[in-house]
């Protein structure tokens, strides 16, 4: 060979990867060297070889299996869990930015619980087929799709207006009952709002928030509902959108 | 796109690559379902991004996570790092009476040769996609891929270019 330079050259044309200036270039150049021209028919016989000898692998059934069930998957890898903990440290130092939970409701076992099951509840809802049950950008056909099956009607909002669409709701159950799910989008985001009737009322103001497995959640209690947002959007957004909804509750 | 829709289409790629780059099934096995699990955490992070069918996003976390495991296998041991000098053209030629089979020659050629072969001729990704997936330039996977074939030939004997 006595192109030595040309060989990656030759190797890129035949995977199709040369500009087609520099294919025409190397075409009018083959056509006069018979190096180069046996160079390109051993490569061609390289890969029939590998092509006809060498097969991609199928994955096996049992790893597809699992990989598949890691979905459902409720309880965080160790690993996890230390990138967790590392993670909540981080913030600790960052100078108790973690404001904990507010409001009895979240203090406690019960709020850590709840926000565990809100976590997972978003999760779950990245899943294929879990994220919504009815799939609308339309308040009023989401709203009353919950009718008949949850004993309060939750109020829903389209803020598509200000870059928060709806995208539709759900049924999950948390807390030991059933509660609506508002999916709302946020550029390639997801943004899940779980909400309940409140036992004891309060005011809306006194939102807390809180980073979970890089996910961000925000809870507060109104006068009316106990109101969840969770989401992997960056947590001054998400407490944009969260303002947001605490002030249409006050309107309506 | 959900997770599994992302991920599960590209499992055998995945399992292909993760089978070449440890040369064993069951630790292949444990790469890929280590590499799903870094998936779906960072999964948050590929919807963010646009323009892409997540094969190359997930097979570069398998990619990762299997340069992870190999570090794990080797320990504290020194490890020859990568040089794309020292890893030069310059093979003595084989015998052809020891020539190897392919998928030996495939296994014996150093991990960052062997992912280029199995990205290109296996799984038929385009350079810019190999370079997304292993983090290194396109002039450079180029490069490896070019030597790694005449590697390949060199130890199977293939007639290439021994005239010269």
């Amino acid at each position: 060979m006595t192109h030595p330079n040309l060989e990656s050259q030759l190797d890129a044309y035949l995977d199709g990867e040369l500009a087609e200036a520099e294919g025409r270039e190397l075409e009018s150049h083959l056509a006069q060297c018979p190096e180069c021209t046996r160079f390109l028919d051993s490569r061609l016989a390289l890969r029939s070889a590998i092509h006809a000898r060498i097969a991609a692998l199928r994955a096996p059934a049992a790893l597809r299996q699992r990989v598949r069930s890691l979905s459902r998957r409720v309880r965080m890898p160790v690993i996890w869990r230390s990138l967790a903990i590392a993670a909540s440290l981080a913030v600790v130092a960052f100078g108790g930015w973690q404001l904990g939970l507010r409001r009895g409701v979240g203090e406690g076992e019960t709020g850590e619980t709840l926000a565990e099951a809100v976590l997972t509840s978003h999760i779950r809802s990245l899943m294929p087929g879990h994220l919504t049950d009815v799939q609308s950008s339309d308040q009023h056909t989401v709203k009353p799709w919950f009718n008949g099956k949850l004993d309060y009607s939750p109020p829903v909002y389209d803020f598509a207006g200000r870059g928060y669409p709806l995208l539709g709701g759900r049924l999950d159950y948390i807390g030991g009952r059933s509660v609506g799910a508002l999916v709302y989008g946020r550029r390639q985001h997801l943004i899940n709002v779980l909400l309940w009737p409140t036992g004891r009322g309060g005011s809306a103001d006194g939102a807390a928030t809180q980073t979970r497995q890089g996910y961000h959640l925000v809870h507060w209690a109104s006068p009316d509902y106990e109101h969840w947002v969770v989401s992997d959007l960056g947590l001054a957004e998400l407490q944009d959108f969260s303002r947001l909804l605490q002030q249409a509750d006050s309107v309506h | 796109m959900e997770f599994a829709a992302v991920v599960l289409p590209h499992l055998d790629a995945a399992y292909t690559l993760a089978r070449y780059l440890t040369r064993n099934d069951a630790d292949a096995q444990d790469v890929v379902q280590d590499a799903a699990l870094r998936a779906l955490k960072y999964f948050g992070g590929f919807r963010g991004t646009t323009g892409s069918d997540g094969r190359a996003w997930f097979l570069a976390i398998v990619r990762n996570t299997a340069y992870t495991w190999r570090h794990r296998q080797q320990g504290t041991a020194p490890v020859t790092e990568f040089n794309e000098e020292l890893h030069s053209d310059d093979v003595a030629p084989t015998d052809p009476a020891a020539a190897m089979d392919l998928r030996e020659a495939v296994d014996a050629l150093p991990l960052e040769f062997r992912e280029v072969i199995v990205l290109r001729e296996l799984e038929g990704l385009s350079y810019k996609e190999i370079s997304d997936v292993t983090g290194v330039p396109v002039g450079t996977v180029m490069s490896r891929l070019s030597r790694a074939r005449k590697r390949l030939q060199r130890a199977l004997a293939v007639p290439a270019q021994e005239r010269t």
